[in-house]
């Protein structure tokens, strides 16, 4: 190829090289590169040392958290949307299943390997299983990450069993197509969706949990952590499959009226409603007593240094999407659910990044000189509070991360029948 | 075995610090005699701490700690390094030393996925940074802040390494370890050897009659951030009250 | 492993749990194979501290008041710990140390540490130097010295070096080389502000402390321009114990100072008006019936009478033609007659009950009569002026609280009077001393463990008798104020004072960072164009270093041997080299030794030829002698740790006096007794000053003067008094490169102002500020705190030049007029010009371009 390159004019030889590139592949070509950056990246991060992120002491979890809690909900949405559909029998998501179905396998996925990047010793990551210790929140979210891991892929495969069979194809692991055998696969997915609903809840439960549990930080402490996550989780974890769903349409994988956007939008303007509902309960439970513990981060959120982030998040992420949705018409337009949705996605983000920052960036005891930063500094090394934005280095590996998702979500629905047989 | 440094295996002459002190000095430096089944405390008199940071600095010293990290700080009860607030319509400062409270009911202990940090018999709350898998959970637990994370190479002034415990590997959290090393050798922390003030008082809880259990009974020892429930083995006494002319 | 023996016991006996933990466990694995949950139990056992090649117990001694013993912990040649010894066998003293001293180490192997001879390559100041060997330094030094010397006269080379209690030996190496070699060497207790001048003026002494733990031993401590929580950190805790005991601490201050903040009673006075509180607080004390006048009657020269005519006292050779002319007279009310009063012996005449007020007529020899009054009549009349309000009007103190203090302190037995430099550092910081002096005798807490009138400065204090170690073969070397070096002889120059016939053509700067904490710095910068040769001897590359035209790399206290001893604490230690020179590092000694060796051989072979072992024994010999203060004291008892000098417990001044009414003054070392008696001629603690200069100036009696700040800046252009105290994280310059303390100030200058005078400028928290008077210039930070008094700015001295925005730091805008009242005896660092550093106006703007927060 590079021969060839350079044997003809240069710009004819380029020219003539895009114009014969398949999309798909540039695209697989692209996602390849910048997982290969990502990781480069990574193992620049491992020999250095956390630091060259811009996470210290004062702030010490950030943007690979935060993304691993985005993509638990992101995860969860989807397989609640899927066993919901199945369990309460809405058959108007059967076109759409085995998307959700896949796209909440791959969130889990990324999910846990946004953790890699996260830990300081990740060659160490065994002693979670050599070491385990059962108190610990994290323990259970990794328990459950990987069930759950397991039982979307079961999912995924139960869906896409039978037609895979029909194609030969070695993923239907030696399995043929039989009536018998897609009535034994809807049994298991009757079955398994008893079990994946409360899985997916529980998955943001416990990542919730991970937060909400630590009397450390007023800003978390909170009972309705769990129930809000899920909550966000359903948001964000709908939106995307609609957006999912509306690209894929486009590219002719899959197909469903808009009617189902329409309703799917419905779904999620209901979501939002409740998520803003359990917001609005929180902000509420701790700024009313006008205590410390609490109500001084919740000031920061209503008032001060993350009241830009928190207003955006009310009123962009919650109420802009909200009102999108809120007429029938409105809703009809899979352009304006596809925006909603965007929108959401975002103030879900936002939501997340107002949580994890708020409830870090300020000294746990209020005291100057604060907690020592860690690293060493021109000036002082305390810090009472720390305005935390991801490094180069944090954008670089989340991106590679992303990239490894696009590119695994890419395959598979090249490689995967996504379209239920009949449709 | 992990606070051994490698050097030493190949210098068989070195010694002990301890073995090594001035009689005088390491009597000064010993622990009242324990009980059978001692649990570790400190009192932290605030009348007395003049916030002078000889235990903070100490601690960096003795333990190791890279720049930019600190086990051991002095918080000012007031505006800044130093200020006082006039808060109550005239100006008031006080001090308050923070490393490890070794909490009863540790927050970091719960949350450590791996038991990287746990509770030793002698209730002193310990971390092991060769299990340490990095994850700074119990950072994020840690009502108090006391814990650093290792970000990167460890700097030190002009590459000294100092101090009487190895250091410890990147990407892994450390904290106050109440001077384990120096308790295996009948010696009090080393913050408490250097506080000029004499604020700083170590002993045995478990001993009803040592001086720290006294004094938390007699001048109502008193725990730091109580509403969380951790129950920190290290108590702070209130200072007087002033009698103005 | 290592281990006292008990914890050997420890270990087993733990060792053995664990064993039987281990066993049971097994079998438990092996039983059941349910090991899991107990997997993550096991942990390494913690070990002992890491190993070290050497520990060595040795002294801290920057120009800090400390003198803390402290242990050196050594591995692989680099001191890797430096930890306070806590082996004062007087247990109450442990642990003597700070934050401070115990990082030392970063320093002895830090970045700026010099470890090679430098040769100025550059222009003066530029900082452009290259490394030279030992031997082209020496020969250099000595050739420029032997041409300088030749040409102006030795006495023209001028040795600057701080004040010797933090190092008998290597600074007094100075001493003997300046002797040798005849040239001068500067003062520095004085030059500091240090030397209290109240104190030789009223007290004959150079100064006269308790030491610090006898702190506890008060019911009532009144610190006035003290910081002891900052600048005395481990001494502190004494005031702690005897507000423990139930005493009342009372503190002044213009700021709210880290000892206000532990005070019962903090009072913001007006800075420089500490007299004017004193005199008020004397005023309401007699008012109220608490003074105790046969104390005045038998220590002061209050009952001696003054005649009215000359203003001299009236002697009995005034009265009989063969009368002594030294001895004086009182009115003895008894029997309405003039007694005789000699100076042998403190205490009134048997019988006599002397008068302390009224006017008496008195017959002269002569046959003609004067009018005579006692001198505390005199005092008096001064005090009647200084009403409550008059005083609460100039100290800013409400009236009220002046008499509440007044009578708490008369009443309170045995009260304290703590003063510090903030008080001291004024150009009338005599007056201040004077009005102290006279309330701790009015209330007779002179003398007695608990009381007494003490000002701790500086480590000023020779506590031995170094005299065969300062004084080769007997000769001194010609001490020069310092002050005179800065500014060249003033007009009322003591005539005794041997300043160099040719003026100053060489500097050598040792143990001090001159170019940094000299006051009016920009007026030092101009005598450095009539030096030939400029040479400092230090071992961290300070600012003073930078413009030395020959550098020699000093070894720090942890490489070099040497005797110490400190006001504070009676003990004298001896400081132990850790390691071995660091670089090409030589203590003082050495390099003495060798330019000696080059200028004067057959000297250098007589006299400089010794060790510092043989130095220190010849010091101990010298004070053994009539159970002298190193009585007892040998340098092996030394090397086991400090020892005690032979000193009254608790070390207390004046109890000889009291107790056996032994004249005054007692013993200044190093001066001869008769040079600070002159001081006194009552032999009495003296309120009158009886000498002309003092009756010109109208200061005969202690009252109170307006600050000077050299009588230039007029407080309408110059609205803000410029307060430069001692800052916490360092020891005047020394400690200003500490990695580890900048970390916790931030490392940078902060200007303290009150948020009204920011306000008043637009100036805001961290926003960058000029500081600025007609001497000088320079830009910071601003901080803006109540902490700061209305119409005061507070910046610590000592910072590095290159930690300011720009300028040379705080002394470019100190004043450095001298008192001629300084100059009316003169023994050097005894009675000599003390400077006012606090004494200094100045304003503060915003500058163009300046950052703002
Ligand atoms: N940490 C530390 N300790 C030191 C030193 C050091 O540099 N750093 N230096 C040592 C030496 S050599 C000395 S001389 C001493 C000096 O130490 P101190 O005697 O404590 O003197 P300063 O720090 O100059 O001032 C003490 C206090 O006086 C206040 N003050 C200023 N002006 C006035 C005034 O007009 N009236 C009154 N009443 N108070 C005033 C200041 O605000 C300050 O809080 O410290 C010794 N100890
Ligand atoms: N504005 C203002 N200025 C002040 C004061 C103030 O209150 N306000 N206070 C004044 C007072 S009280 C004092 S005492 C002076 C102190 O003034 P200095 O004593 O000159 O100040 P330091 O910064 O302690 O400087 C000591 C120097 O000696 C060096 N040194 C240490 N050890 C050795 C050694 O073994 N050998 C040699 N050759 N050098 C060594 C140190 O590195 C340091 O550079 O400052 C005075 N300056
Ligand atoms: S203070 Fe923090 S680190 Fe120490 S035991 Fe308690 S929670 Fe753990
Ligand atoms: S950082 Fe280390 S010690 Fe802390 S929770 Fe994670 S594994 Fe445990
Ligand atoms: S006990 Fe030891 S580790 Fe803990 S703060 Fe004190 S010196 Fe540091
Ligand atoms: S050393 Fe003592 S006085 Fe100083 S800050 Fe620590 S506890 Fe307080
Ligand atoms: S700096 Fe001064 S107070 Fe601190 S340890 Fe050294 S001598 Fe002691
Ligand atoms: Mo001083």
């Amino acid at each position: 190829m590079s021969a060839q390159a350079r044997s003809g004019p240069v710009g004819r030889g380029v020219t003539e090289r895009v114009g014969r590139v398949d999309p798909l592949l540039a695209w697989i070509g692209f996602l390849l590169v910048v997982m290969a950056v990502g990781f480069a990246t990574w193992i620049y991060q491992v020999t250095n040392g956390l630091g060259v992120t811009n996470l210290r002491n004062t702030v010490m979890w950030g943007q690979y958290i935060l993304f691993f809690m985005f993509f638990v909900g992101l995860s969860a949405g989807g397989l609640i949307v899927a066993s919901a559909g199945r369990l309460f029998g809405v058959t108007r998501f059967a076109p759409i299943v085995r998307l959700a179905v896949l796209e909440a396998t791959v969130a889990v996925m990324l999910a846990a390997i946004f953790l890699l990047p996260d830990i300081g010793r990740p060659e160490r990551l065994w002693h979670l299983f050599r070491y385990p210790n059962l108190t610990s929140p994290m323990i259970w979210d990794i328990a459950i990450v990987t069930a759950y891991f397991a039982l979307s892929v079961t999912y995924v495969w139960l869906y896409t069993r039978a037609d895979l069979a029909a194609a030969r194809s070695p993923l239907a692991l030696g399995t043929g197509d039989t009536p018998a055998g897609r009535e034994r696969d809807d049994r298991w997915k009757d079955a398994l969706a008893w079990i994946a609903l409360p899985a997916a809840v529980l998955l943001h439960s416990i990542t919730a949990w991970i937060f909400g549990l630590q009397i450390s930080r007023g800003f978390w402490y909170s009972a309705i952590m769990a129930p809000m996550f899920v909550a966000s989780a359903l948001v964000s974890g709908v939106a995307l499959v609609i957006i999912l769903a509306l690209i894929l349409r486009r590219f002719g994988r899959l197909s469903f009226d808009d009617g189902l956007v329409s309703f799917l939008g419905g779904l999620l303007a209901a979501f939002i409603s409740v998520e803003a509902f359990l917001v609005l309960a929180e902000v509420l439970t701790a700024a009313y007593p006008g205590v410390e513990f609490e109500g001084d981060p919740m000031a920061r959120m209503l008032t001060g240094q993350f009241a830009p982030l928190f207003w955006f998040e009310v009123s962009v992420g919650l109420a802009l999407p909200f009102f999108m949705l809120a007429r029938r018409s409105w809703r009809a337009s899979p352009r304006m659910v596809a925006a909603a949705a965007g929108i959401a996605i975002v103030g879900i983000y936002v939501h997340r990044l107002n949580l994890v920052l708020n409830g870090l960036s300020v000294a746990p005891i209020g005291l100057p000189p604060g907690v020592s930063i860690g690293t060493a500094q021109n000036g002082a090394s305390f810090a009472m509070s720390h305005f935390y934005v991801p490094s180069l280095v944090e954008w670089l590996i989340v991106a590679g991360v992303l990239a490894g998702g696009a590119l695994l979500f890419t395959l598979a629905v090249r490689w995967l029948p996504l379209r239920p047989a009949g449709h | 075995m992990r606070y051994v440094a490698p050097k030493e295996a190949t210098v068989p002459d070195r010694r002990s610090p301890i073995d090594l002190l001035p009689a005088a000095s390491r009597e000064w430096g010993r622990i009242e005699p324990p009980s059978d089944q001692p649990r570790w405390g400190m009192v932290v008199d605030t009348e007395r701490c003049i916030g002078c940071w000889s235990c903070a600095v100490i601690c960096k010293s003795e333990n190791n700690v890279p720049l930019g990290a600190w086990w051991n700080r002095i918080l000012t009860e007031g505006e800044g390094l130093d200020l006082p607030t006039t808060e109550h319509g005239s100006e008031e400062m006080s001090w308050t030393p923070l490393a490890c409270q070794m909490c009863e009911n540790p927050p970091c202990v719960k949350v450590c996925p791996v038991q990287a940090t746990y509770v030793r018999d002698d209730g002193v709350v310990m971390m092991d940074n060769e299990r340490c898998i990095g994850c700074r959970y119990c950072m994020i637990a840690c009502p108090y802040g006391v814990r650093t994370f290792n970000w990167g190479t460890p700097q030190r002034p002009n590459g000294l390494e100092t101090g009487m415990v190895a250091e410890r590997p990147i990407g892994t959290v450390e904290k106050c370890t109440f001077c384990v090393h120096r308790l295996e050798e009948g010696q009090v922390p080393s913050c408490v050897v250097s506080c000029p003030a004499g604020a700083r008082i170590f002993g045995d809880l478990n001993d009803p009659d040592s001086r720290v259990s006294r004094l938390i009974r007699d001048r109502e020892g008193r725990m730091l951030l109580e509403d969380r429930g951790t129950r920190p083995k290290v108590r702070y006494l209130p200072a007087r009250r002033r009698r103005g002319l | 492993m290592p281990a006292a023996p008990d914890a050997i016991v420890t270990i087993n006996r733990r060792r053995f749990l664990k064993g039987a933990a281990a066993a049971g466990a097994s079998t438990a694995a092996v039983a059941g194979g349910a090991g899991l949950i107990l997997l993550g139990r096991d942990h390494p056992e913690v070990a002992a501290s890491t190993g070290v090649d050497r520990v060595v117990r040795t002294t801290c001694s920057p120009n800090c008041t400390g003198g803390c013993g402290q242990l050196a912990f050594v591995r692989d040649g680099k001191v890797v710990k430096v930890q306070q010894a806590a082996d004062y066998p007087d247990a109450v003293y442990n642990p003597r140390g700070c934050m401070k001293g115990i990082s030392y180490h970063t320093l002895i192997h830090g970045a700026d540490r010099i470890t090679t001879p430098l040769v100025r390559t550059g222009e003066r100041g530029s900082g452009a130097f290259r490394e030279a060997s030992w031997d082209e330094v020496l020969d250099r030094m000595a050739n420029e010295m032997r041409r300088i010397g030749e040409r102006w006269g030795w006495d023209s080379i001028h040795v600057f070096g701080q004040v010797p209690g933090s190092g008998y030996i290597q600074k007094g190496a100075n001493y003997r080389a300046s002797a040798l070699l005849g040239m001068t060497h500067g003062t520095s207790f004085d030059f500091n502000g240090d030397l209290p001048m109240g104190m030789p003026i009223t007290f004959g002494v150079q100064n006269a402390e308790h030491e610090a733990k006898d702190w506890a031993n008060s019911r009532f401590l009144l610190l006035v321009g003290a910081n002891p929580v900052e600048t005395r950190i481990p001494d502190v805790h004494f005031l702690f114990d005897a507000v423990e005991r139930g005493a009342q601490l009372v503190v002044v201050d213009p700021n709210f100072s880290g000892t206000a903040a532990k005070a019962d009673t903090w009072l913001r006075i007006r800075p420089g008006t500490d007299a004017a509180l004193g005199l008020a607080m004397a005023r309401e004390i007699l008012a109220a019936d608490l003074a105790d006048m046969d104390f005045l009657r038998n220590f002061t020269d209050a009952p001696l009478l003054v005649r009215l005519d000359t203003g001299l006292r009236l002697r009995e050779a005034d009265l009989r033609h063969d009368g002594d002319p030294d001895s004086f007279a009182i009115w003895d009310a008894s029997v309405g007659r003039i007694a005789r009063v000699g100076t042998d012996r403190l205490g009134m005449p048997g019988g006599t009950q002397a008068a302390l007020a009224g006017t008496f007529e008195a017959r002269l020899a002569d046959g003609s009569t004067v009018e005579v009054t006692p001198g505390f009549e005199l005092v008096r009349r001064e005090l009647d002026s200084w009403t409550l309000d008059r005083a609460a009007g100039v100290t800013g103190i409400g009236a009220e609280m002046i008499a509440r203090l007044a009578r708490a302190y008369a009443t309170a037995k045995p009260a304290a009077i703590l003063m510090g430099g903030g008080s001291n550092h004024w150009f009338h910081g005599d007056l201040t001393g004077r009005a102290m002096g006279l309330l701790a005798a009015m209330t007779a807490n002179i003398g007695v463990s608990g009381g007494g009138f003490s000002v701790y400065v500086g480590q000023y204090k020779v506590r031995v008798n170094v005299g065969p170690w300062f004084n080769p073969g007997g000769t001194k070397a010609r001490i020069v104020p310092s002050i005179y070096f800065l500014r060249g002889r003033s007009e009322t120059m003591h005539p005794d004072v041997p300043y160099p016939a040719n003026g100053f053509h060489a500097l050598v700067v040792t143990f001090a960072n001159m170019f940094v904490q000299s006051p009016d710095l920009n007026r030092l910068h101009q005598t450095l164009s009539q030096l030939d040769l400029v040479v400092v001897v230090d071992h961290q590359m300070t600012e003073t270093v930078r413009w030395a035209d020959i550098v020699l790399p000093a070894t720090t206290w942890y490489e070099k041997t040497d005797l110490t001893a400190t006001p504070l604490h009676p003990f004298l230690q001896l400081q132990q080299a850790a390691i071995p020179p660091v670089g090409a590092a030589r203590s003082e000694l050495w390099i003495w030794r060798e330019v000696v060796r080059r200028i004067d051989p057959a000297k250098a072979a007589e006299f400089m030829e010794v060790t510092e072992e043989e130095a220190i024994e010849t010091i101990l010999a010298a004070g053994a002698k009539d159970n002298g203060p190193t009585a007892g004291i040998t340098l092996d008892r030394l090397r086991e740790g400090p020892v005690r000098l032979n000193v009254p417990d608790p070390d207390i001044p004046f109890g000889p006096q009291v107790r056996d009414r032994v004249p005054f003054p007692p013993v200044s070392m190093p001066a001869a007794p008769e040079a600070t008696a002159a001081f006194l001629p009552t032999r009495r603690i003296e309120f009158y000053k009886e000498e002309e200069r003092f009756r010109e100036l109208g200061e005969a009696v202690p009252t109170f003067k307006d600050p000077h700040d050299d009588g230039v800046h007029d407080p309408v252009t110059y609205p803000l008094v410029f307060l430069t105290p001692h800052s916490k994280w360092r020891i005047h310059s020394t400690y200003g490169n500490s990695p580890w303390l900048a970390e916790i100030h931030g490392g940078r200058p902060l200007v303290l102002m009150h948020p009204d005078d920011a306000r008043d400028r637009g100036i805001a928290d961290g926003d960058e500020v000029e500081v600025y008077n007609t001497r000088g210039a320079f830009r910071c930070w601003a901080q803006v705190s109540e902490a700061a008094g209305r119409g005061s700015v507070t910046l610590p001295e000592g910072w590095w030049p290159r930690d300011f925005v720009a300028g040379k730091g705080v002394n470019e805008l100190t004043a450095s007029e001298v008192n001629p009242i300084h100059e009316v005896h003169f023994v050097p660092n005894m009675w000599s010009p003390s400077t006012g550093w606090k004494d200094c106006r100045c304003e503060v703007r915003r500058p163009e371009g300046g950052n703002r927060a």
